[in-house]
């Protein structure tokens, strides 16, 4: 029977998503399943990996694998490749898995695929073209194993069936002095709070009504207020430098759909309109009747924003608090 | 004899290398109309006219360039001097006018030469950051010493007697009163000669190593230039059922370029006009259309030992992007042609960048990821920029009468193409309705073709994705093909240029007119009729793809003459006007490094102190309201075709 492995990477709360998602595909062609996890918690991971299919998994907990990225990852799973030769390595186009992978494809001499969005079987999988207008499926040749880079969330992550824990194989990290070279500084996390816009049932957006990067503090207090409410803005308070490109709601920024939509002085330009036309319910405040925002809005407030904004807030407050 | 056979072997073997690595390119096939291109060789080399577009500059360089022309027979007459002091180049070398010539040109090129050092060294102008100084100084002074060494010379003759017309020679006599006829007279004679000689076989060996290879290259560079507007691209076809080994996807390395983007790169002399007039580099991004083609040329000559296969190994050829140029620099590009308008030797900057962005886009889909939207919008159900409903095309027609071509109905004189643009952007529909209103006042038979309508595919195109504007284009030609189409108005300019230059490739030939155009025409048959004159002062901000790329300047000038405004330019108009910022895709993508370019463009008409703003295509009119609302300006921003409604329509 063939072997398929899935390079597991590991995020802070054990095995990551991408490496489930990958494990569950596997699942699905006709092959032993076997995972490589390496890095901190590698052991602990295995659990989970076991449940989502891998009958075996090599793991370290090794220090070495978190603190110097690529090289001895690549290293250790090359001695692994050539010891228990699997027919198929699958990746997820992360940060280390894509420089595990480019290193061992240039170490084993052996086929590598990249950008794939499903696998098809043992030597075929599926990637998009022309910037996704053209679907094409391609075959892998040459020796095993055949290594192929998937597009994290190309498949739902599921545990299979009466799965339990995987066998764990400790392996070995010796890594030569030479292939610490690059080692990881520091690390810092980006600062997130509240939900992302994509995700928000409630988007408050601002615009150039707002007139300055101080009023937005207004939206944060209407989201807080509403709770759990994400606070973006259209492309004329970002290009004003009020707020980050990571606001910004249109053609050239996010696409949102949120149960509801609060533009908050946005006239509505087309290049706007077409990232939040998906919202359940639209409510626009703005004190220009004549803008196209208020056409496409379930209720519109022609007024001042600066009286409205704080005294919904204060409303809301009220009720909540009754 | 043995020095200039080895010049000559030295200059051979450097040229041969670079000959190589042309040949290496694509082959292009541009032979179509020798007379158009037999007449721009006669204007832009020998007329110098491009260089004349600055008047100093063009001065300098003219004086040198004649001067070569006129003085590289005495080059010959210089090696024959070498073998025989005595004896003369047959007709040339006896004729008075030519010795006068000789003369006046050791002058005029002395001059010239002076004038270069006073640009170079006095006005220093910003044009210049980033090109070789050094190696234009060596080469000025080689040509200093070359026309010195010959005014001596020939002053040497003149005071030995072997020249048989002294008075045809003014400089070269009076000079001669520093020599005597005698024997040290006679050693400086060869030792001029001789210097003369050398420093010519000298600059002879350097040339193929130099930005002084244009005097070769230049020449067939102009001629091989396009022909026609400037806003065709050269198509490329794809074709998924044909052969593997024929596919491909724009310039990834330097063999993918075609022989004359390598000629043009062979041909740059970094005088940098190009990098003065470019919106990039004005407003602070890495894009220099000139740093462009030196980072280019020198990667690709950095490339040869590969591309002649003289390197051992397995040797691969390095992608250009971002070992030449970085991804920033391929994509800061707003396709305005200013600097292939301005190049003195017709390099063909766009046609280079785009070759680069359609491997980006297609061979690796490496782009900025917000101009996905657009990408996926184009090729999407709706076929719109913006993904909009396709059935909402119609949505400005409301209150209009409007015929929508429905098939099998009679063809209309015009097909009024309105674009997407101006079918769903609130601001381009006051447009559109304004041109729709005035064909119809002025009795023209139109009608539009509403949900049929798709994008023209500029966008995509000028992107790179060649492959999603050939369906559409496919697509596009089929539609009007079917309903007769023989005859469209665009409003817009990008719609305009791809309909007019870019779909007689796909078997679409049209007469395709401006709106601008067309309603000029009405006007002056008498049948748009100024009813209110307009107040106040307007500025027109020409369109790239109205004007550079398609040179129609005065169309929208003389609407708004009608119109009654009173009119005033910016400093940078027509031929020079500065890009909005919006073409080459740009409207899709955000701007982020230096300043904006509308922003930049709006201040240029503000400071006319005119009170509207006229615009003649709607990416301009959308760039240039944004950049008003922003400063919160009184300046009003319209279309040329609004204004002219609002003064002879009765019912506004």
């Amino acid at each position: 029977m063939p072997t398929i492995w899935v390079f597991a990477e590991l995020g802070p709360d054990g095995a990551a998503s991408s490496a489930l998602e990958l494990l569950t595909k596997a699942r699905s062609l006709d092959a032993r399943l076997e995972a490589v996890a390496l890095g901190p918690r590698a052991t602990e991971a295995a659990d989970e990996l076991g449940r989502h299919g891998a009958e075996r998994v090599f793991a370290s907990d090794d220090a070495v694998f978190a603190d110097h990225p690529g090289r001895p990852g690549a290293h250790v799973l090359a001695s692994l490749v050539d010891e228990h030769t699997p027919d198929l390595v699958l990746f997820s186009t992360a940060y280390e898995a894509r420089d595990v992978a480019g290193r061992l494809q240039a170490r084993l001499g052996v086929t590598l695929m990249s950008n794939a969005t499903d696998v098809l079987g043992l030597d075929r999988a599926r990637t998009e073209i022309f910037g996704g207008t053209k679907i094409v499926d391609v075959e892998l040749t040459g020796p095993s194993p055949r290594l192929v880079l998937v597009r994290p969330r190309s498949f739902a992550a599921e545990p299979a069936d009466g799965a339990g824990p995987a066998e764990v194989v400790t392996v070995d990290a010796a890594v030569p002095d030479d292939l610490r070279g690059v080692r990881v500084v520091e690390r810092h996390q980006e600062a997130a709070s509240g939900p992302r816009l994509q995700d928000a049932k409630v988007v408050i957006a601002g615009g150039r009504g707002l007139g300055g990067p101080e009023p937005f503090a207004m939206l944060d207090e209407l989201g807080a207020a509403i709770g759990g409410a994400a606070v973006g803005a259209s492309r004329a308070a970002v290009d004003a430098g009020w707020v980050p490109y990571s606001y910004q709601i249109g053609q050239t920024g996010k696409t949102v759909k949120p149960e509801v939509y609060l533009a908050v002085g946005i006239s509505g330009a087309l290049q706007h309109l077409v990232g939040m036309k998906g919202a359940k319910r639209i409510v626009a405040v703005n004190k220009d009747a004549e803008a196209p925002i208020l056409k496409l809005a379930d209720i519109g407030v022609v007024g001042d924003l600066f009286g409205f904004v704080p005294a919904l807030t204060e409303e809301i407050w009220k009720r909540r608090s009754s | 004899m043995a020095v200039v056979v080895a010049a000559v072997a030295v200059f051979g073997w450097r040229a041969r290398a670079r000959l190589g690595v042309l040949r290496a390119g694509r082959p292009t096939d541009r032979t179509s109309d020798l007379g158009a291109r037999a007449r721009r060789e006669l204007l832009h080399v020998l007329g110098q006219r491009k260089l004349f577009q600055k008047a100093l500059p063009g001065l300098m360089h003219a004086f040198i360039f004649w001067g070569f022309l006129v003085l590289f027979p005495t080059i010959l007459e210089a090696a024959v001097a070498i073998v025989d002091r005595d004896t003369h180049l047959p007709l040339l070398g006896e004729a008075r006018w030519f010795l006068f010539l000789v003369d006046l040109f050791t002058v005029l090129v002395t001059v010239g030469v002076a004038i270069a050092f006073f640009i170079r060294k006095v006005q220093r102008p910003d044009r210049f950051r980033g090109s070789h100084m050094e190696e234009a100084d060596r080469i000025l002074l080689a040509i200093l010493g070359i026309v010195t060494t010959l005014a001596l010379w020939n002053a040497t003759r003149i005071a030995l007697g072997i020249t048989e017309h002294p008075g045809a020679q003014p400089l070269a006599n009076a000079l001669s009163g520093m020599f005597a006829n005698d024997r040290p007279t006679e050693v400086l004679e060869r030792v001029f000669v001789w210097s003369h000689l050398l420093i010519v076989l000298g600059f002879l060996t350097y040339l193929p190593k130099s930005k002084h290879l244009h005097i070769i290259t230049a020449a067939p560079n102009v001629f091989l230039a396009k022909n026609g507007p400037t806003g065709r691209l050269e198509p490329l076809r794809i074709d998924l059922e044909g052969p593997e080994e024929d596919l491909r996807f724009g310039a990834a390395v330097a063999t993918d370029l075609s022989r004359k983007q390598i000629l043009d790169l062979f041909s740059c002399t970094e005088c940098g006009r190009c990098q003065e007039v470019c919106p990039a580099w004005a407003t602070g991004k890495p894009l220099s259309p000139k740093l462009l083609i030196m980072d280019l040329r020198d990667h690709v000559l950095g490339e040869t030992p590969r591309i002649l296969g003289t390197e051992a190994g397995v040797v691969e050829l390095q992608p250009l992007v971002p070992n030449a140029v970085i991804d920033q620099v391929v994509w800061d590009c707003t396709t305005c042609g200013a600097c292939v308008r301005e190049c003195p030797v017709d390099i063909e900057h766009i046609d280079t960048i785009v070759d680069l962005r359609r491997n980006l886009v297609m061979a690796e889909s490496r782009f900025p990821s917000e101009a996905g939207a657009m990408l996926r919008g184009v090729e999407g159900a709706n076929e719109n920029p913006w993904g909009q409903p396709a059935a909402a095309r119609t949505g400005w027609t409301a209150g209009l009468e409007v015929r929508v071509l429905e098939p099998g109905d009679p063809p209309p004189e015009y097909l009024f193409w309105v674009g997407c643009a101006g079918a769903f952007d609130e601001r381009a529909q006051t447009t559109t309705q304004s041109v729709a209103r005035l064909l119809t006042a002025a009795g023209v038979d139109w009608a539009i073709l509403g949900a049929r309508e798709r994008c023209t595919g500029d966008p995509a195109r000028r992107m790179g994705h060649e492959y999603l504007f050939q369906m559409l284009a496919e697509k596009n030609v089929e539609t009007l093909g079917e309903a007769g189409v023989t005859k469209i108005v665009a409003s817009c300019a990008h719609c305009f240029n791809t309909l007019a230059n870019e779909y007689p490739d796909y078997g679409g030939t049209y007469e395709v007119v401006h709106h601008t155009q067309l309603l000029s025409r009405l006007i002056s048959e008498g049948r748009l009729v100024n009813r209110r004159p307009a107040t106040g002062t307007v500025t027109f901000h020409d369109a790239c793809y109205v004007g550079r790329h398609n040179g129609e300047y005065d169309a929208p000038r003389d609407v708004l003459g009608a119109a009654g405004a009173a009119a005033t330019e910016m400093p940078r108009s027509r031929e020079r006007s500065f890009c909005c910022g919006a073409g080459g895709a740009r409207m899709w993508m955000e701007e982020s490094a230096g300043t904006r370019v509308n922003d930049t463009r709006f201040a240029e008409a503000t400071a006319t102190g005119a009170d509207t703003l006229a615009v003649a295509c709607p990416y301009c009119y959308v760039m240039l309201d944004d950049a008003a609302k922003a400063t919160g300006s009184e300046m009003r921003v319209a279309d040329v075709a609004t204004l002219l409604a609002e003064s002879t329509l009765a019912d506004t």
